[in-house]
């Protein structure tokens, strides 16, 4: 089966003075026209890595593509030319970042930002893309549009910024939107609106979505599917009610277990987390990278990486679950 | 960009103006010499009494804070005194100097900015190219570098070498009667040497201050939007980040103005251009206060008109400030 998007084991990696580390070590995922793929993990996992690799954002020197494929629509986006790679982003593929506030250049109007990624990839007059720019922030629910797209980034709120920056990236119907912790800086109540948004584009557009998160509310609101990172690996991938209902990978389940269960009963005296952090990807072993906050550590996770394969449930890299242990 | 902005800061410029006038009042009645010895040296020997009569003459008896109410009530009504050695008004020996002073100073600083600003964006899209150490090397050469230094060079190298530049004055005596376009020519021809020297300081600075800008602005967020949305590599590095580069880079050309003028006496005197620096070398060795305070209120005033300039466009170049006071 082909998919719209198909990451097929990805290696990334980057030149530091601890040497050429692994930022991504053969991950292999895929979405389809108008689903919905969760990407989930600590920061520091590879998420962003991992979108920034699909658009070809990879900063490079130090970072570098050592392996795999990319696949959009069949065509392999490791080995475009840099001239293909323009005419893809934003037309073909586009992206929502982190920070609406720094994501805007401060010294042009919002308009203008969208209407140059209009002029970028279709053939119309400045006008036009003016005029279809206010038709985009109308869209995307900011309120006289007409006025707002002469205003500049810094006099609107971050809300109306992310809201701008959706605007600019659907701007051309991408097939894939790749939206990189679009909430992070936001509100909660802005969150939902702006999870509100992304779904209706989805539904008007059909685009692909790959949402990148921390944060297991979100995923459970729009994910179709969720493939879980840890240290630059993919260590469980299902669909996202599997996931979070039977988590397989004791990280996975430590993510879970760490969103607070609202409504029922009291609320725990102190909230779960995971003990320790993300390893340096510089001390990296031969092992499982997860094993020294594991639970269920055996003694062959020291020595050996463990594969995502499927055991009962849905696809998890872990030998205690492969075991049966847990 | 509002009116009420604009009159603000001309009348803060003209405070300053007022502060200026008081200050170089001051300072020049602290350094040593005495005009009163000059004149009479001039004249040839000199008695007390003649002595004194000269300081009769020129008010210079007064005491210092009459002579300062005198000297800056005749400034507030245009009138810049006469000046002691040359026997002329001091507004029209300026007058007469002032034209090629801006021309040498404003001709300078563009080439500054527009030669420096290019090499500073073109070293600044690859780091660590060759096109970034030859930036560094020149920075470090021109900074280092005195100005006379580089103008006795440049006059070595285009009078002797290669003769292709004339390397003293502002007009070729030949040239006097022709018509209006050639000699506009010839006073190019004229300014080329000068310009350069006067820029080369400047230049370097500003090709450093615009690598490290740059640099700074390719690496935020919304040049990584810019690249997002498609747009090519020229677009990023001229319209997305130079624009924003550009802010730091307008206050340093506002701040060096000042800096600039006073090279220009150096310049002037080297090419025996006939601007003001020439005026305020010969008049500082004459102790001809009215001239070089008059030279100097001419300098701060341009300095204070750049300011006002800088600060115009540092508000047309980024929205934030617009609005603001």
């Amino acid at each position: 089966m082909t998919h719209l998007l198909q990451i097929e084991d990805l290696r990334v990696t980057f030149n530091t003075r601890y040497g050429e580390v692994t930022a991504l070590d053969g991950i292999s995922m895929h979405v389809s026209e108008g689903e919905t793929l969760g990407v989930v993990g600590e920061s520091g996992c590879g998420k962003s890595i991992t979108a920034l690799s699909v658009m070809g954002l990879i900063p490079s020197p130090p970072g570098r593509m050592a392996g795999g494929s990319i696949r959009l629509n069949g065509e392999d986006l490791t080995q475009a030319s840099e001239a293909r790679m323009r005419e893809l982003r934003g037309a073909e593929m586009a992206m929502i970042f982190q920070e609406p506030m720094t994501s805007l250049n401060p010294v042009f109007t919002v308009g203008d930002q969208i209407a140059e990624a209009i002029m970028l990839h279709q053939n119309v007059s400045r006008d036009q893309a003016f005029r279809d720019a206010i038709a985009l922030l109308d869209r995307v629910g900011i309120p006289s549009p007409d006025v707002r797209a002469r205003d500049y980034p810094h006099q609107l709120s971050g809300g109306m910024r992310q809201r701008v920056m959706i605007a600019m990236a659907v701007s051309c119907r991408p097939k894939v939107l790749i939206a990189d912790e679009p909430t992070t800086a936001l509100d909660v109540t802005v969150q939902a609106q702006i999870f509100d948004l992304l779904y209706e584009i989805q539904r008007d557009f059909g685009s692909a979505i790959i949402l990148i998160t921390h944060d297991m509310g979100a995923i459970s609101e729009m994910a179709d599917r969720v493939a879980v990172m840890y240290a630059g690996r993919v260590i469980e991938e299902a669909r996202a009610d599997d996931v979070l209902d039977h988590p397989q990978h004791p990280y996975a389940r430590g993510l879970i277990s760490c969103i607070p269960a609202l409504g029922k009963g009291d609320l725990p005296d102190t909230l779960a987390e995971i003990p320790g952090v993300v390893p340096p990807l510089h001390l990296l072993g031969a092992g499982c990278a997860f094993a020294d906050r594991c639970s269920h550590r055996l003694a062959r996770c020291d020595s050996e990486q463990p594969r995502l394969i499927a055991h009962g449930h849905h696809p998890a890299a872990c030998h205690a679950v492969e075991e049966g242990r847990i | 960009m509002t009116a009420s902005f604009l009159l603000r800061r001309i009348g803060y410029g003209l405070l300053l103006m007022l502060g200026v006038v008081v200050l170089n009042f001051l300072l020049i009645r602290l350094a040593p010499g005495d005009p009163a010895v000059v004149i009479a040296g001039e004249m040839g020997g000199a008695t007390e009494e003649m002595l004194e009569s000269i300081r009769e003459e020129y008010g210079l008896n007064k005491p210092l804070v009459v002579q300062l109410g005198i000297y800056v009530g005749n400034v507030l009504t245009g009138n810049l005194g006469e000046s002691f050695f040359f026997n002329q008004p001091v507004a029209t020996l300026i007058a007469q100097r002032i034209l090629p002073t801006i021309l040498l100073v404003v001709t300078a600083q563009v080439l500054s900015i527009l030669i420096g600003v290019f090499l500073g964006v073109l070293a600044a899209r690859k780091p660590n190219g060759v096109m970034s150490a030859f930036v560094s090397v020149f920075a470090t050469i021109g900074y280092a570098v005195p100005v006379f230094w580089t103008g006795i060079m440049l006059i070595i190298l285009f009078a002797s070498v290669l003769p292709i530049f004339p390397v003293e004055g502002m007009q070729s005596v030949k040239l006097r009667d022709a018509n209006l376009f050639v000699q506009m020519l010839d006073i190019l021809h004229h300014l080329a040497l000068p310009a350069f020297t006067l820029a080369i300081i400047y230049l370097a600075q500003y090709a450093r201050l615009s690598r490290a800008s740059m640099l700074e602005v390719l690496g935020s967020d919304y040049i990584r939007t810019a690249k997002a949305k498609g747009a090519s590599q020229r677009t990023i590095l001229f319209k997305h980040a130079l624009r924003n580069a550009a802010l730091p880079i307008l206050t340093v050309a506002g701040l060096q103005f000042g800096n600039l003028i006073s090279g220009a006496l150096l310049v002037e005197t080297v090419f025996n251009w006939p601007g003001m620096g020439r005026l305020a070398f010969d008049s500082i060795l004459r102790r001809d206060y009215p001239t070089i305070m008059g030279v100097l209120f001419f300098a701060s005033a341009m300095v204070v008109i750049a300011n006002i300039l800088t600060d115009m466009s540092y508000r047309l170049a980024d929205p934030r400030l617009r609005g603001k006071g």
